[in-house]
């Protein structure tokens, strides 16, 4: 059986792959600024484009750290239930936007944090409800 | 963004619903090979190689790369924190997949969760 119980350990463990999660998404995104090209319009741009940001060395970056977070997230529910890890990994969904403030100048009005804490909400209820006895489908 | 909300959410859509096809193969993989959770490293091996030759396994991940290269497209033409908030729709595609095509029965908590990430979603779009 699994416990239950979130260790100091385990949540350090959350805290490092809910950086992580980010880091790959700042790196993907970085890999998209890296690149000089104009606007995706059709496949043959879109060709294009994903040649130069294949070539990004922030992409690969941004993969290699998808394997770790993944590494880290099967250790993370070896030791505690899914219903309890996403809410405490769902921290990310605060995390992007400071990033993006802070390292990448975009701008966040408080209506888009408005809809941030709704997200939020609606992805802790949804891991939640893997607790909820429900009879099964006919 | 104005002009392009439109294209980029489809786009995040697209991604999203990719993501989703890829996991419901990954669960029909996974199903089909009736595995029962254990810390045998052995077993653990066997069943992963198990999965590794199942077909169905490598067409899920051909969806997970298709995915990714939407992704980025969408990363190319949007800022990061809209398109991460947005790209929890796909909670609403696994949410209706698994109700319509796995058959799972799914709770009222778990339906007002979803209701609120279409919410937030919506709000993150207006703004």
């Amino acid at each position: 059986m699994f416990k239950k119980k979130v260790t100091f350990k385990v949540l350090l463990l959350l805290i490092a792959s809910d950086i992580l999660e980010t880091t790959v998404h700042f790196l993907f995104k970085k890999s998209t600024l890296d690149v000089s090209y104009g606007q995706v319009v059709d496949l043959t741009t879109m060709a294009a484009f994903l040649k130069a940001v294949f070539a990004s060395p922030f992409l690969w970056g941004g993969l290699l750290t998808v394997v770790t977070v993944f590494i880290l997230w099967s250790v993370v529910l070896s030791k505690i239930d899914l219903s309890v890890a996403v809410p405490i990994a769902s921290f990310s969904y605060i995390l992007i936007p400071v990033v993006s403030i802070i390292f990448l100048h975009e701008k966040i009005s408080a209506l888009r944090w408005l809809g941030v804490f709704f997200v939020l909400t609606g992805v802790i209820f949804v891991s939640l409800s893997s607790k909820e006895r429900v009879e099964p489908a006919k | 963004m104005k002009e392009g909300l439109l294209l980029v959410l489809f786009l995040i859509a697209l991604t999203s619903l990719c993501d989703t096809i890829n996991q419901l193969f990954l669960k029909s993989a996974i199903d089909s090979l009736k595995f029962t959770p254990t810390f045998n490293f052995l077993k653990i091996s066997k069943f992963i190689f198990q999965l590794l030759i199942k077909p169905r396994l490598w067409l899920g991940f051909t969806f997970s790369l298709i995915s990714l290269c939407v992704w980025l497209v969408v990363l190319s033409k949007t800022d990061l924190n809209f398109a991460f908030s947005a790209d929890s729709m796909h909670y609403i595609f696994i949410a209706l997949a698994s109700r319509f095509i796995l058959k799972e029965k799914m709770g009222a908590f778990r339906w007002l969760g979803t209701g609120l990430i279409v919410t937030g979603i919506f709000f993150v779009s207006l703004s």
